[in-house]
């Protein structure tokens, strides 16, 4: 009974999880899979996510910024506006750089986000993080608070979803994408290709500071370890491009597969016995060794994946121009 | 094809199979950026597991003790998702770890504290673990970092040293024993003329020694790496003239830093680590135990074995593999009274708890009496530089 209860806890966990990365790789969707901004510094909006919602929602601490004691749904839109004010700046200085010169200018950028943060110790504590983060639901009882946390983080990713969708079939999105495929063409239509790159640049930043308010809350202590770059940004790249980039669906679907890849390996790697004789040769401490066999198995999905499937699960599909209403014909961008 | 799954499905089987067990989550920085030092750690957690089941194992029936491990990767997130599975999935009795004091407070908070389950951690050091709304399930089996900054501190006033300058590393460590120090020297009447926090990595730390240098204060305390900006910073401060005489903790202490900077420039240096007494029976027995392992005094090694001994013995005092159960039990068989039981000696352990007496266990790292925080008092070391360049170490009282 307790076994089950478990595993059903597990599986809570891993749609949590899993949704908060689906939310971040949403964001990148519209970055990269709409507009074609290469943003390498996911982390860094993340981050800025996480700490502005613990800052605002905890009560005073004397360690760091704090005392505000907001509720947490305008405290996430706080954090949410913040994240998309620093988007805003970087924007208008960078959106005009080429997709690997933004890449380069937005890494560099994660990057001062995180020393900053990391640096003012009176706002964050430092190196030493904020503790002790309200979590929305935590005061209800066992498992049903972490099953609203979970349809709080689901409800979240479907919304983002349905309106992403939308935008996709949108005369904005067809501008979106006119401009990622080519940015000349799109100019001599008469569009604005810095504007619409800059709202792209900063959706999608806002985004990702909402995943990260809600990993914040998640993990209940928020540090400079926590926004390393090589399980946010590098993982929400990996699930994206596995999943499928230009596809809202295939973002969702990379992010729940990959993070139970991810997540689930551990256990099976658990399974394995303490001591593996292989072709007379013992290998001890194998539990340990494992754990590294797990990154190679994540690199090995990824390219199976990318060689079986080049453009990811679930391909970019175009919407149909004539497909809804055939008898008006509107052109791809004709009101954007 | 056929055949290696065949081979597959017998190595489960085998896996699953055998005698009753009972898990103990083995939570650690395996991957990451501590992984070295983690790698020496677990050997000392399995050498503990090792002396359980050879002696007779758990409970009446000589249950085997495995341990569970989990990659908590130094990182908050991953310690989350480690212990989640720990406890949900493998439905562990308890858990020894994490290793760092962020994946530490996360995972506590996240995970172990809602669901009733007790972590005791040998090397997460953070002052803010003490602060915890814990429910007494966290416990540690390292001293805090506020301890190893007093014990620092007063060392340095007992030189007649009164004014110093400051430099740490922008780590959760070294910040944090660094805040810990300033506060306990300057209550006891000392100085800081000036407090330079430098990021690790960098070619030359010039610009900082510069500032530390003119404090003009009678020494400098580097809390540091000894890679990653220790090293870098004495030699700077040398190169300069601005400081002779250093003070530190114990992420300076190795071999390297009198190889590069030379027994003269360290002859005025003294560096605390959280030591072990070895004139105690304790440590002596460990040391015995522990000849076999890489590094048995590395960092936190000992800590590690006495850390996963005491929760065996929490499991066979409670009586049951019963979570609820481990917390009171784990403070019976770590404090007085009861009789002294030393590393290893897990049969007359076991013998002693089915006639129903009281234990206390004595470990490698000291008497392991938890307060009501769930910390353990500190035992530091000091360290000093001897002629023929290698480190002396004597207990700091």
């Amino acid at each position: 009974m307790d076994q089950f209860y478990g595993y059903g806890i597990y599986a809570i966990s891993l749609l949590t999880v899993g949704g908060m990365y689906a939310i971040l790789t949403l964001g990148l969707n519209l970055q990269w899979g709409f507009a074609g901004l290469f943003n390498a510094g996911i982390a860094g909006f993340f981050a800025v996510g996480a700490y502005v919602t613990a800052i605002l929602t905890k009560p005073e601490a004397p360690e760091h910024l704090g005392g505000y004691g907001l509720p947490m749904a305008p405290a996430i839109a706080v954090a949410m506006l913040v994240a998309a004010a620093i988007a805003w700046a970087i924007g208008r200085i960078c959106i005009r750089l080429r997709s690997d010169y933004l890449a380069i200018a937005t890494i560099g950028i994660a990057e001062i986000l995180r020393l900053i943060l990391k640096n003012e110790t009176w706002a964050t504590n430092g190196p030493r993080g904020i503790s002790s983060i309200p979590r929305a639901f935590e005061y209800l009882p066992d498992p049903w608070d972490k099953l609203a946390f979970m349809a709080l983080v689901l409800v979240t990713v479907l919304v983002i979803y349905l309106a992403l969708e939308k935008a996709w079939r949108s005369p904005w999105g067809r501008v979106m994408t006119a401009i990622r495929d080519s940015e000349d063409a799109a100019r001599a239509a008469g569009k604005d290709v810095e504007s619409f790159r800059l709202q792209a640049f900063v959706l999608g930043s806002a985004l990702m500071a909402l995943g990260g308010a809600y990993y914040g809350q998640y993990t209940k202590y928020f540090g400079p370890d926590s926004s390393d770059p090589a399980s946010v940004t590098f993982l929400v790249w990996v699930m994206l491009i596995a999943g499928g980039s230009a596809n809202n669906r295939g973002a969702v679907l990379g992010a729940f597969l990959l993070w139970t890849i991810w997540s689930g390996t551990q256990i099976v790697t658990g399974w394995l016995p303490r001591e593996i004789s292989l072709f007379g040769v013992a290998i001890p401490d194998v539990p340990v060794r494992a754990a590294y066999l797990r990154i190679f198995l994540i690199g090995l999905v990824l390219q199976v994946v990318l060689q079986r499937y080049s453009k990811g699960i679930l391909p970019e599909t175009r919407p149909a121009v004539l497909g809804r209403r055939i008898t008006r014909g509107p052109e791809p961008g004709r009101q954007g | 094809m056929r055949r290696i799954l065949l081979a597959g499905a017998a190595v489960l089987a085998t896996a699953t199979a055998g005698t009753a067990e009972v898990k103990l989550g083995s939570l650690g920085g395996v991957t990451g950026p501590i992984a070295e030092i983690v790698a020496l750690l677990m050997e000392g957690r399995e050498l503990a597991a090792r002396h359980v089941n050879e002696q007779g194992g758990l409970f009446a029936d000589g249950q085997q003790l495995t341990l569970v491990v989990g990659d908590s990767a130094c990182d908050p997130k991953a310690a989350v998702d480690a212990a989640t599975k720990l406890v949900n999935v493998d439905q562990v009795v308890a858990i020894v770890g994490p290793n760092c004091s962020g994946a530490t407070l996360a995972a506590a908070q996240s995970v172990t504290i809602p669901a009733g389950v007790v972590i005791l951690s040998e090397s997460a050091t953070s002052p803010a673990i003490t602060a915890l709304d814990d429910k007494d399930l966290v416990f540690r089996a390292a001293p805090s970092d506020a301890y190893q900054g007093i014990a620092l501190a007063n060392y340095i006033l007992g030189q007649g040293v009164k004014t110093v300058a400051l430099t740490n590393a922008n780590d959760d460590y070294n910040a944090g024993l660094a805040a810990e120090f300033a506060k306990a020297f300057e209550a006891a009447g000392g100085k800081i003329a000036a407090h330079q926090v430098h990021e690790p990595n960098k070619a030359n730390y010039r610009a900082e020694v510069a500032t530390l240098g003119g404090a003009k204060a009678d020494a400098l305390v580097v809390f540091a790496y000894y890679g990653s900006s220790g090293i870098a910073i004495i030699r700077n401060a040398l190169e300069t003239g601005a400081y002779s005489k250093f003070f530190g903790a114990d992420g300076m202490v190795n071999d390297e830093l009198v190889n590069q900077l030379g027994v003269d420039a360290l002859k005025d240096a003294a560096f605390t680590t959280p030591g072990a007494d070895d004139s105690t029976g304790a440590f002596k027995a460990y040391m015995e135990l522990a000849k076999d392992l890489k590094q048995p005094l590395g960092p936190y090694v000992p800590n590690a074995y006495d850390a996963t001994f005491l929760l065996a013995l929490a499991i066979e005092k409670a009586g049951s593999a019963d979570r609820s159960k481990i917390a009171a039990a784990l403070r019976e068989v770590a404090t007085p009274p009861g009789e002294v039981i030393l590393p290893g000696e897990w049969a007359k352990a076991k013998a002693l708890i089915a006639e129903g007496k009281d234990i206390n266990y004595e470990g490698a790292t000291g008497s392991l009496d938890f307060d009501a925080a769930g910390d353990v008092p500190g035992t530091y070391t000091l360290n000093t530089v001897t002629p023929d360049g290698k480190f002396a170490a004597k207990l700091l009282k």
